[in-house]
């Protein structure tokens, strides 16, 4: 479960949002929309626990797994060892073959060897959204996820997700473009200036 | 253990940054005889002092490079919302960062003491300085670089505001080579050593957690 009680957050003495409340349980999924600048990132900082300048409450009954604008892919390393070492920060070691296969579900199969520098912007997202098919988190914060991919790594993002659910985990996403999947999720709606 | 290899891996791999501030010693030191004098009588006993200002040059320079990356690419907030207890995380940064701009000079100081005309004993001395001073030399650029990792004149503020705290280790490790080990630098600059090795790490896993909120 995780729950956000009356937060309330200030940056550079400008109110980014007042008084929010939320509440998602197992398998729900909710939307956090809003125009650029109106505090989607920070609210996703906050839930992650990066960011503590905050009043209100933040309840978070399990892990969390964060990914925002940057996620922490990086380019001398391949696809294998960025997916290895960013499972191994959260302590999960694997089998090769089950890093192999969920490089493969996101369309990988071909860069597993060249550093990720070589790599399009939309493929290095790739290699940091396979971690979602192996992390044993069950809160997902996906700062603006869908964006930069194509039709296809929409396609299986949204299917890696609607698996998540279906297996009582918990969704916080963000995005500009619509994601016709999950058109019936609950939103939190952030107003610019409010 | 896991982390100091993926340093080392993404060291080697783009190893730019290791031989620039490698070459930057080495060029100031043969230029230091063609521009002052290359008596060996006057260079001798301005080695182990240049060496080790060089060495203090180099770890300064290097030390905001050796954060951008992880800031600019988002592995640096992955690894403040690891498990893994961030001082250790620290510790391997400041670690990576003594092996790729300490660890070159250490291991050229003979070479750069011969063009310095310096003799061997006091060659010995030098290095035996830089091997407890340079890591907190290297603890110390790590706190400054995550003090200022992410903001727009980084390069610029973190000589300044780390400098000050790198004198006493200067004064400490250059007088005990100069003076052929006198006990009382050579336990001062120990001590140093070990207060920074238990303590730094731990306020720079405290300034972590304020640049990855910024």
């Amino acid at each position: 479960m995780l729950q956000i009680e009356s937060l309330s957050c200030f940056r550079q003495d400008r109110c980014l949002f007042k008084d929010l409340n939320a509440k998602v349980l197992p398998g729900q999924a909710l939307q956090i929309v809003g125009e650029n600048g109106s505090g989607k990132t920070t609210l996703f900082k906050i839930l992650a626990g990066l960011f503590e300048e905050y009043d209100g409450r933040v309840i978070t009954a399990a892990g969390s797994l964060y990914l925002g604008h940057r996620y922490g892919v990086n380019d001398q390393l391949t696809p294998v060892e960025n997916l290895k070492f960013l499972l191994k920060l959260n302590e999960i070691q694997l089998a090769p073959g089950l890093l192999m296969d969920a490089l493969a579900r996101f369309q990988l199969s071909a860069e597993l060897d060249q550093p990720c520098a070589a790599l399009s912007e939309g493929q290095k997202k790739r290699v940091a959204l396979a971690r979602l098919i192996l992390t044993s988190a069950r809160i997902w914060l996906l700062d603006e996820a869908f964006s930069a991919l194509d039709a296809p790594g929409r396609a299986v993002l949204s299917e890696v997700c609607q698996a998540h659910l279906a297996a009582g985990g918990i969704l916080i996403f963000s995005s500009h473009q619509g994601i016709p999947e999950f058109a019936a999720a609950a939103q939190l709606r952030l107003e610019v200036g409010s | 253990m896991m982390l100091l290899l993926r340093e080392l891996k993404i060291m080697l791999r783009s190893p730019a940054g290791a031989i620039q501030s490698l070459m930057f010693s080495v060029l100031v030191i043969a230029l230091f005889p063609l521009a002052i004098t290359p008596d060996p009588d006057q260079l001798e006993p301005l080695g182990i002092g240049l060496i080790w200002v060089v060495t203090l040059l180099s770890c300064l320079l290097a030390a905001d490079k050796s954060l951008a990356g992880d800031y600019a690419d988002g592995s640096l907030e992955q690894m403040v919302l690891s498990d893994y207890p961030l001082w250790w995380v620290c510790l391997v940064k400041s670690m990576a960062h003594w092996v790729s701009c300490a660890l070159p000079l250490l291991l050229m100081a003979p070479i750069l003491g011969a063009m310095l005309a310096m003799p061997l004993d006091r060659i010995v001395w030098l290095m035996a300085s830089l091997v407890l001073g340079s890591p907190i030399l290297s603890l110390f650029c790590m706190l400054g670089a995550m003090l200022t990792v992410g903001l727009n004149q980084s390069s610029a503020l973190l000589p300044i505001l780390i400098a000050p705290f790198l004198v006493p280790t200067l004064i400490l490790g250059t007088q005990w080579a100069t003076t052929g080990g006198e006990a009382f630098y050579g336990y001062m600059l120990a001590a140093l050593l070990c207060l920074s090795l238990v303590t730094l790490p731990f306020a720079t896993a405290v300034v972590a957690k304020i640049a990855v909120s910024r």
